[in-house]
């Protein structure tokens, strides 16, 4: 299954100002946004608002999205993580709460579990197929990119965090992420 | 000067945020004429997005989405409001427009030209700058007292080669320079290794490949405490590096 090409893509028409486009480009990817946000910001406060102003730049902006630089989902999942990452940093720097600094990457599945409550999405078929792809990664790339693409840090500070040399970070970083295209590649 | 899998390594990186500002730069510029490189960082950038889409989707809250339509709904009106504007006004601006035009043109030609030349020298001096600065900070470090010196040795594989390690145990850091390295095929880097008395498998502590001379430098950022260092050596592996080692073939090593 190709999940980059079995639904019809949408942008061209919100491009065009089709409000009912639009409302399709929000049924099919708002679950998995709000997903993304929640893990980032690990508030629905903070991720609802951050979900507000990716469907509104997407609405303004539709006119900017090229298909032969990626897909439709890729275009949305960058804006909201992108503004996701920001609104965590400034809120770091607002104030350096301690459960901020301190949090572990289990502590937010939990809370997506938590959260979710009996409003859990009916998982699409793209959702299906793409859904797993993080489980074919050892554990130490997982959590490597993870830090790097959920909590905006750098190099230099997941090496710190994980207390590793930083050349062995980033030999992991660029090795799962070869794993993850790969995934990706089986699906075309 | 990077080669294509160098900057497919850092494609990788910058897929997730994860590429320093330097090699975000570097890979800005060479993405601009090298079409195999874009595809391989648009790949990478749509592989993030499995990030994010291995996530249990959650169904946000209902009144989201109607404040999204009233956001939506204010951002047309603001449009509106901003093209309707009086067929006089529009006729006065195109006079002043095209009369601007013409001078405009001719400016910007100029001063395109100024700013190519300047921003030429200003890149040359900032790479020097760089370059200079990283050289000082390495001399600094040679002259430190409590700079530690360690040499590996070529091993049967390559008896002429050898390396320096520079360990600075006060911040953890090390300057490692390589002589004498055989050229590293195309699909292949040299990857370091440090073997510690703590732990049973070797830790990667960078990949690198060697110029024509068979020399190369590399720092190596929070080393394992220097108690902890029993030895390092360095291997060829598959380009870019691996979790571990794949042969016990060692070009240099050397104990600690």
């Amino acid at each position: 299954m190709n999940p980059s090409v079995q639904t019809a893509t949408l942008l061209p028409a919100v491009a065009q100002g089709d409000v009912s486009a639009f409302e399709g480009l929000y049924d099919r990817y708002s679950s998995t946004v709000y997903a993304l946000l929640l893990r980032i910001l690990a508030n629905a406060d903070d991720a609802q608002e951050v979900l507000q102003e990716t469907f509104v730049k997407a609405w303004t902006s539709a006119k900017m999205f090229d298909a032969v630089r990626g897909s439709e989902a890729a275009w949305l999942i960058s804006i909201a993580r992108s503004r996701g990452i920001d609104r965590l940093r400034s809120r770091r720097l607002r104030s350096d709460r301690e459960n901020d600094a301190g949090r572990e990457i289990s502590i937010h599945s939990s809370f997506v579990d938590k959260t979710t409550g009996a409003d859990k999405a009916i998982q699409s078929e793209e959702q299906r197929a793409v859904r797993g792809a993080l489980t074919d990664l050892p554990d130490a790339q997982r959590v490597a990119l993870e830090l790097a693409y959920f909590e905006g840090l750098s190099q230099s500070e997941i090496a710190q965090r994980l207390n590793e040399p930083l050349g062995t970070i980033k030999t992991r970083m660029q090795l799962g992420m070869k794993k993850l295209r790969d995934r990706l590649r089986e699906y075309r | 000067m990077m080669t294509h899998e160098e900057f497919e390594s850092i494609a990788a990186l910058d897929a997730i945020g994860a590429a320093t500002a330097d090699e975000g730069s570097a890979l800005t510029a060479h993405l601009r004429e090298c079409l195999p490189c874009r595809r391989a960082r648009a790949e990478f950038a749509e592989a993030a997005t499995l990030l994010a889409r291995d996530l249990e989707p959650v169904v946000p809250p209902r009144d989201v989405r109607e404040r999204i339509s009233s956001a939506i709904a204010e951002t047309d009106e603001e449009e509106a409001r901003e093209t309707r504007i009086s067929p006089w006004w529009l006729a006065t601006a195109a006079t002043i427009f095209l009369a601007l035009w013409g001078w405009r043109e001719i400016s910007v030609r100029v001063i395109r030209e100024q700013t190519h030349s300047q921003e030429a020298e200003i890149k040359r001096l900032s790479e020097e700058n760089a370059l200079l600065n990283e050289q000082n900070e390495k001399l600094s470090v040679l002259a430190k007292p409590d700079t530690r010196t360690i040499a590996l040795t070529g091993q049967e594989v390559a008896p002429a080669a050898s390396a320096k390690v520079f360990l600075e145990p006060e911040r953890r850091r090390a300057f490692v320079f390589f002589y004498n390295l055989p050229s590293n095929p195309g699909d292949k880097s040299y990857q370091l290794w440090i073997i510690r008395g703590d732990q049973p498998k070797p830790m990667s502590a960078g990949v690198f490949d060697v110029t024509e001379a068979g020399s190369a430098s590399i720092t190596i950022e929070n080393l394992p405490v220097a108690t902890e260092i029993k030895g390092l050596a360095v291997t060829l592996e598959p380009r870019g590096g691996v979790e571990q080692p794949t042969n016990t073939q060692f070009i240099v090593a050397g104990n600690v």
